[in-house]
């Protein structure tokens, strides 16, 4: 999976940032905030990521278990989904 | 930007140097006190649309009945402001859809979407406040220089022609919603982005994006942010201005 394209993000005053850019912007007028580990999850899916990719750089990074990682992955995975940010 | 041949008549504003050739009315009698004469170079060259103004005409819907020169007129004035204002992002500048009224040589924004009534409380500031007016009534310029903010009045101020072309520090930047009773506070800047960038560009390509988003982190870390609930009166005003100015109004 990854993240769709025509957004910029940044990290700004401790929030992930996300905004849509080009034609994105036409139709997609929202802003979308992102806490630490969503953030840290947006820029790992800059690129075409597995699921186990994810889970892995979350247990890797993070004081957590797989089987936590696992769920953050599908709640994140979930989220982007329902906002129109996951590329299919 | 940073070009030598002239095409167009200079005007300044916002402490740039923006290049255009106004045809319709609205834009040719708003733009005329920012006029510059003499051998100036252009920072911004605001080109007309390709196919002219009147390409415009189907971009949006409109009746058929339309009085065509009234909707060119319009249509210039909206796509030279909006050229205008992505331009401005890289010259450490940013729109801020808002009220902005001058007192004692600051600025203070009230930015909501349309409707809310930003515009009829800064109206009240001006009434109370002797000295007081309105710099910018619809979309100020907001510009960093040497980590100061300053609030600019331009030509683009929306359905309201009032904007005066002066620059001043940005005294503070509230939210205002309607509500039953008047209560202000401070805000951070992260509970202000959300609600200053619905009410900036939002149209833009990713290079605009990535300077749109720089600049707002600086602007918001950079000034002081407020939250306003009020009512319509002059017991609005006092809330806000007391929090703002810092003092009562006489």
């Amino acid at each position: 999976m990854r993240a769709k394209e025509g957004f910029v993000y940044k990290q700004m005053h401790g929030t992930g940032v996300v905004v849509p850019v080009g034609e994105t912007s036409r139709e997609f007028r929202g802003m979308v905030t992102l806490n630490e580990t969503g953030s840290f999850l947006w820029e790992r899916m800059q690129v075409e990521v597995t699921r186990e990719e994810l889970v892995r750089a979350l247990t890797e990074e993070y004081d957590t278990d797989a089987e936590t990682a696992g769920k953050d992955v599908d709640a994140f995975a979930a989220k982007l989904r329902e906002a129109g940010l996951l590329a299919e | 930007m940073g070009v030598s041949k002239r095409l167009g008549n200079i005007y300044r504003f916002a402490g740039l140097n923006v290049e255009m050739s106004p045809q319709y009315p609205t834009l040719l009698q708003r733009s005329a006190p920012y006029r510059v004469d003499g051998d100036v170079g252009a920072d911004i060259r605001i080109l007309p649309p390709t196919g002219g103004v009147e390409a415009l005409r189907d971009a949006a819907p409109h009746p058929a009945d339309v009085d065509l020169a009234r909707l060119d007129d319009v249509n210039e004035y909206l796509y030279y402001g909006g050229v205008f204002y992505r331009a401005l992002l890289h010259f450490d500048g940013m729109l801020l859809h808002a009220s902005a009224v001058a007192y004692d040589g600051k600025a203070y924004l009230f930015s909501a979407p349309s409707g809310t009534g930003k515009s009829t409380h800064t109206q009240e500031w001006v009434r109370a406040l002797p000295g007081a007016f309105i710099l910018n009534d619809d979309k100020p310029a907001l510009r960093l220089v040497d980590g100061t903010v300053y609030a600019c009045g331009t030509p683009f101020s929306g359905s309201s022609p009032l904007s005066v072309n002066v620059m001043l520090p940005v005294g503070g930047v509230c939210v205002l919603e309607r509500g039953d009773v008047n209560e202000i506070r401070s805000i951070s800047a992260s509970e202000a982005l959300p609600w200053v960038y619905g009410q900036t560009t939002k149209q833009v390509d990713a290079p605009e994006g990535e300077l749109l988003l720089d600049v707002l982190e600086r602007v918001l870390g950079a000034v002081r942010l407020w939250r306003l609930r009020c009512g319509i009166g002059r017991e609005a005003m006092e809330c806000s201005f007391s929090a703002m100015v810092g003092k009562r109004s006489e």
